[in-house]
């Protein structure tokens, strides 16, 4: 049939091409392994296995009592793996209705049939790392287990997982800025600060790739545990916080200002109990986007006075009596005109009430005057203050103080004066906190203070202790002195607004204009300041407040920041017990409180001291007094009646009041009862006679 | 001509059954390897790949069993019934099927089994062919003898097509080694290895432009191919035209063939192949390189068998192959499973296993007296040489990938089933060789 030589040819030539074929393959195979081994087995290493990080829990922040600020929450990115070899065409289809009607119902993100057309979509393209949702709750994925498909688990159902940390502030705004954020490396804040001790210690997990480049567990324990982070114990008491942040608030809204801060420092340790930052974002709200306190560094304006006032009385060139003209409230300076705010001005004044006025000419003249041969000497003055060296906060981005000495190159004729009264100049307003404070607390300066301590898992690891800038930044004499110009500011000065019967405030308005940048002092923007500490007698607490660009007509520091400043004053003297210690003792019956008392007619006030046995403090002879109460004692304090001056009648019962005034021609008009609370014409004005004077009553 | 079950297990070739258990058995191994997860230790868990496989298997071993003890007249007077049969299923999935990602290449029943009818369609036309070029009056040098056979594999062939499954399609080509035994000229073993080469030289040369001498212009790669062959065949007419003077019609018509299929290479590479085909083929022939999309799967599957080395990771050590890292690691890549894991010592005995029933079958085939076993004989040693060598070289990066399982070792029921049927039909009429008057 068939040519018996030509059949084996051709059988031994299909044995030979099997050969070929075969050897070609083995050869291949050879290649592979032995030739290039190498190169794939390094190329294995690489893309199978792998030690992965394992981030460690990150710390928490605490406020002063406990209280959460800052913590790490797990949240979950849940994949979906349509084409998992276990689901098959029904079992999708079948469960594909229901789980997208469950997907829809708990994030109501889509309709349902849009997942299912997103689903579907994804199994017919092959996708096998489906992305569902990313930053998922616990309590979320607990309920999305439970769905159809789902419930089969990762190798049936195709449901995956990952979890992240996710880092939450409880508070959410409060003190946002200061806490900070670790945010793709860069962190802010104390987050940024303290980030060594949050982080903890990474740990290591050998971790296979699979499909999708998820990498998952080769064991199911890490290689390396990771060390959780320290917690950190901040200086931060909630609930001041939260008054401070809404009062705060109360007022930029109230006046549309662009930003404003405030700061709460306890006298005796620096340790700040509110910081409050808001910024007026494009749609008209406000946010804690920048910590101006810390890292604004502006021309601070008459809240720099304080410092002109210590130099020179350092110097010896002033105390509280040095008299100075101030003239019609309009002085040059070397062809550069200075105002004072009052219409007319304040004549010759001494530097007490000058303070309080918040004259500009005043500590313009004195510091000219004394210094003018000498410029540096004053300079140097400020510097042995520490106002020139930043605090050296620990949260990054401080605003560097800037006082420019003599021989600097842009120093001019009205630098001098212009100095003195907050310009020229520019600090922040931590800085000056800090400055007040180191006044509230005899002199000595300590560094804000933001964290108490360090912490894990319950025990104190590491405990800071309040830091001393400097000993003492003036005289006792000094301190003293300017400690009474705060006080006087209060009472009868710029900022009679925070007078409280309950107790006293001290401290300095400011209302500087900005400079916004080439424009000059032209186009004028103003912030608006109050820094001072109470209670006066025994200084607690200092605390500033900066409101930046308020509206035009109302821009006064005591009008715009002080309601800020009393209300978070309130607050912390309702609820702080140090204050309150010798309500105890008279519960106990060992002492009577010392009672407030109104100003008045001196002879009148004493007799009734006697009568009730109130210990009272009588300075000077004088026929009028002011007084204060401190806390075994009545003062009184002169007040001063000038001929032809109006009187300061504040705080004084009604009968006094219009007894004075009517002596000095003027008719008194009244409305209310009790204590004089508001008076229509200035203390200080020259008596009109027949003038009508309107008294506002408790 | 009844005989008793002693006799049948007595005169079937242990050799090949033997072969066969191996196989199934390895590649058992090496999908429960390749599937594993501590989840699913359980060789029983019929969730996984592995728990499915065993079952198959079983399954087999009962259809190999009916076959065994069915009357062995039926395949070649049934031939055509049965191919008639397994046509008909490829034409009615195209219907009927369930379209999983994309090709409508199976039947699913009651959704637990899936069925492929193109895996049952190649015994079925390896009964036909076989029954028909053993027919008394077809004679394989007769041009209508061949076309009938191409008809026969064409119906099937472009069935699975239309599925789409081009991989499955291409097996039938195997049966030109089968037409080659049966004394079809060797030209067109030679015709196929030329157009071959013609096809991936104009693909490589299709990239390259050639600065033409003495002038500004280039020109692409490929007429430079065209110049070639046109040189080929002048030369070839200078040194032939001696010994025969009409050979010139010939070179000639092969010279205008040869440029036409170049021009229309280029021309079905660029307009009528998809994407991921021509990819896959850039891929192969380094014109491209992508090992994160087109070349993932090969560059995965060279990776775990390079980093197998020479004894392997051991089992269930492999890491390349776990989860799904290579796709379709225990359908179609399942061999670099083996080469992971047993290294290139098991890649060799695989290989050896496989050249082994090879060379076995051949060997029976010879041995028939009946020319309708032999000639089946041949068509399950071409299509399992065709599964083997594909399947292995896309797997090291020698073919594209082109989806076709590796036989008896890959999972799958349908392609396990389909491989032990077309098997054991040739097991069974070997062993009834000595009762066949022919």
């Amino acid at each position: 049939m068939e040519d018996k030589g030509s059949i084996l040819k051709r059988t031994y030539f299909l044995y030979m091409m099997l050969g070929v074929f075969a050897v070609a393959i083995l050869f291949k195979v050879f290649q592979i392994v032995f030739v290039q081994g190498e190169q794939w087995r390094e190329k294995a290493e690489n893309l199978t296995i792998q030690y992965r990080t394992i981030d460690a829990v990150r710390g928490n922040i605490y406020a002063l009592d406990g209280s959460l600020l800052a913590t790490s929450v797990p949240i979950y990115e849940v994949r979906f793996d349509p084409n998992a070899e276990a689901i098959s065409d029904e079992i999708f289809n079948q469960n594909l209705d229901t789980l997208s009607q469950c997907l829809s119902k708990l994030f109501k993100d889509k309709s349902k049939l849009a997942y299912k057309q997103e689903l579907t979509h994804a199994r017919n393209k092959g996708e096998r790392y489906h992305l569902i949702r990313r930053n998922v709750k616990y309590t979320d994925l607990k309920k999305m287990r439970e769905f159809p498909l789902f419930n089969r688990g990762r190798y049936k159902g195709g449901f995956l997982y990952v979890q992240q940390n996710k880092r939450q502030k409880p508070f959410r705004v409060l003190a946002a800025r200061t806490i900070g954020y670790d945010r793709d490396g860069s962190a802010v804040g104390l987050e940024g600060a303290y980030d060594a001790d949050l982080r903890g210690v990474s740990g290591k997990r050998l971790m296979k790739k699979i499909a999708g480049g998820v990498w998952m567990p080769v064991s199911s324990e890490n290689e390396v545990e990771p060390e959780d982070g320290s917690d950190l114990v901040t200086t931060i008491d909630v609930n001041i916080q939260d008054v401070a942040e809404s009062a705060l608030l109360k007022q930029v809204q109230k006046h549309g200002a662009a930003n404003g801060c405030v700061v709460l420092m306890e006298v005796a340790t620096g340790e700040i109990r509110a910081i409050a930052n808001l910024q007026r974002g494009e749609d008209g709200r406000y946010y804690e986007s920048y910590n101006y306190a810390i890292g604004a560094s502006t021309e601070p304006g008459s809240t720099f006075k304080l410092a002109s006032y210590m130099a020179a009385m350092e110097d010896g060139f002033i105390d509280l009596d040095y008299k100075i003209e101030t003239g019609n409230g309009k002085y040059e300076f070397y062809g550069t005109r200075m105002f004072d705010s009052k219409e007319g001005g304040y004549g010759t004044i001494t530097v007490k009430e000058a303070f309080a006025v918040s004259s500009n000419i005043a500590v313009a003249k004195i510091i000219d005057k004394f210094y003018k041969s000498d410029p540096q000497k004053f300079i140097d003055r400020l510097y042995s203050m520490r106002l020139n060296e930043p605090l050296g906060v620990e949260i990054a981005g401080e605003g560097k103080p800037f006082i420019k000495s003599a021989n600097d190159p842009s120093w001019s004729g009205i630098s001098l004066p212009w100095i003195s009264h907050g310009y020229e100049v520019s600090m922040t307003p931590l800085q000056i906190l800090t400055l007040y404070n180191a006044v509230a607390n005899d002199g000595k300066m300590v560094k804000p203070m933001f964290v108490k301590g360090v912490q894990k898992h319950g025990k104190t690891v590491q405990e800071f202790e309040p830091v001393v800038l400097k000993d003492r930044i003036a005289s006792k004499e000094t301190i003293s002195k300017v400690k009474e110009m705060l006080e006087e500011v209060v009472k009868n000065g710029t900022a009679t607004n925070l007078r409280d019967a309950n107790f006293h405030i001290a401290g300095k308005t400011g209302t500087a204009q900005i400079a916004k940048g080439k424009l000059g002092y032209d186009k004028v923007a103003y912030q608006a300041s109050f820094c001072g500490y109470f209670p006066a007698e025994d200084p607690k607490y200092t605390c500033i407040v900066v409101v930046n660009a308020p509206s035009k007509n109302v821009y006064y520091g005591n009008v715009v920041a002080g309601p800020i400043f009393k209300e978070i004053a309130d607050k912390v003297y309702s609820t702080s017990i140090d204050f309150h210690e010798e309500l105890k003792e008279q519960k106990d019956g060992e002492e009577l409180r010392t009672p407030v008392s109104k100003s008045g007619f001196a002879p009148d006030l004493a007799e009734v001291f006697q009568d009730i046995d109130v210990k009272y403090i009588q300075k000077n002879q004088a026929e009028w007094v002011l007084t204060q109460t401190s806390p075994d004692s009545v003062d009184m304090l002169p007040a001063t009646i000038r001929e032809n001056l109006v009187p300061n009648v504040r705080g004084m019962a009604v009968e006094d009041a219009v007894y004075l005034l009517e002596n000095m021609g003027l008719k008194v008009r009244i409305d209310g009862k009790g204590v004089v609370k508001y008076q229509s014409i200035q203390p200080g004005e020259r008596v009109i006679k027949g003038g009508t004077i309107k008294l506002q009553l408790t | 001509m009844q005989r008793s079950k002693r006799h049948i297990f007595e005169d079937a070739d242990w050799v090949l059954i033997l072969l066969f258990l191996l196989l199934a058995i390895m590649g058992w191994i090496n999908i429960y390897a390749a599937s594993y997860n501590e989840e699913h230790q359980s060789i029983f868990d019929f969730s996984m790949n592995y728990g499915k496989q065993m079952i198959w298997i079983v399954a087999s071993l009962v259809l190999a069993s009916v076959i065994m003890l069915t009357d062995v007249r039926i395949y070649e007077q049934f031939g055509y019934v049965i191919y008639g049969i397994t046509s008909f299923l490829l034409l009615l999935v195209l219907v009927a099927g369930t379209e999983i990602k994309g090709a409508r290449s199976w039947f699913t029943i009651g959704g637990v089994l899936s069925l492929q009818p193109s895996e049952f369609a190649k015994f079925g036309t390896a009964l036909a062919v076989s029954k028909y070029l053993s027919s008394l009056n077809v004679k394989i040098t007769d041009l209508q003898s061949r076309l009938t056979t191409i008809l026969l594999l064409a119906i099937p062939g472009v069935l699975i097509t239309l599925q789409p499954d081009p991989g499955s399609t291409l097996v039938y080509v195997s049966f030109v080694f089968v037409m080659y035994r049966e004394g079809m000229s060797g030209n067109v073993l030679l015709l196929g290895l030329i157009t071959a080469v013609l096809f991936i030289v104009t693909l490589i040369l299709k990239q390259t432009s050639v600065g033409i001498p003495f002038t500004d212009f280039e020109m692409n790669g490929k007429f430079m191919l065209v110049l070639t062959i046109l040189i080929i065949t002048g030369v070839a007419w200078f040194v032939m035209k001696s010994y025969n003077k009409k050979i010139w019609s010939t070179l000639l018509i092969g010279a205008i063939v040869s440029i036409g299929f170049v021009m229309s290479v280029d021309y079905v590479f660029d307009n009528v192949f998809k994407d991921r085909h021509r990819n896959r083929i850039n891929e192969l022939l380094g014109i491209i390189s992508d090992p994160t999309g087109t070349g993932y799967n090969q560059h995965q599957s060279k990776i775990a068998i390079g980093s197998g080395g020479f004894s392997g990771k051991g089992f269930l050590q492999g890491t390349q192959t776990k989860f799904d890292f290579v796709p379709e690691q225990s359908t179609d890549f399942i061999f670099c499973t083996v080469g992971e894991e047993w290294g290139f010592i098991g890649s060799f005995l695989v290989i050896f296993l496989f050249v082994f029933l090879l060379v076995r079958i051949i060997f029976i085939a010879e041995r028939q007296r009946s020319k309708f076993s032999r000639i089946y004989g041949y068509s399950v040693a071409s299509i399992l040489f065709f599964h083997f060598t594909i399947n292995v070289a896309m797997t090291i990066g020698l073919a594209p990938v082109i989806g076709i399982p590796l036989p008896f070792f890959s999972y799958g029921g349908s392609s396990l089933w389909g491989f032990t049927i077309l098997l054991f039909i040739f097991i069974k009429l070997d062993s009834e060789r000595k009762y066949v008057l022919h």
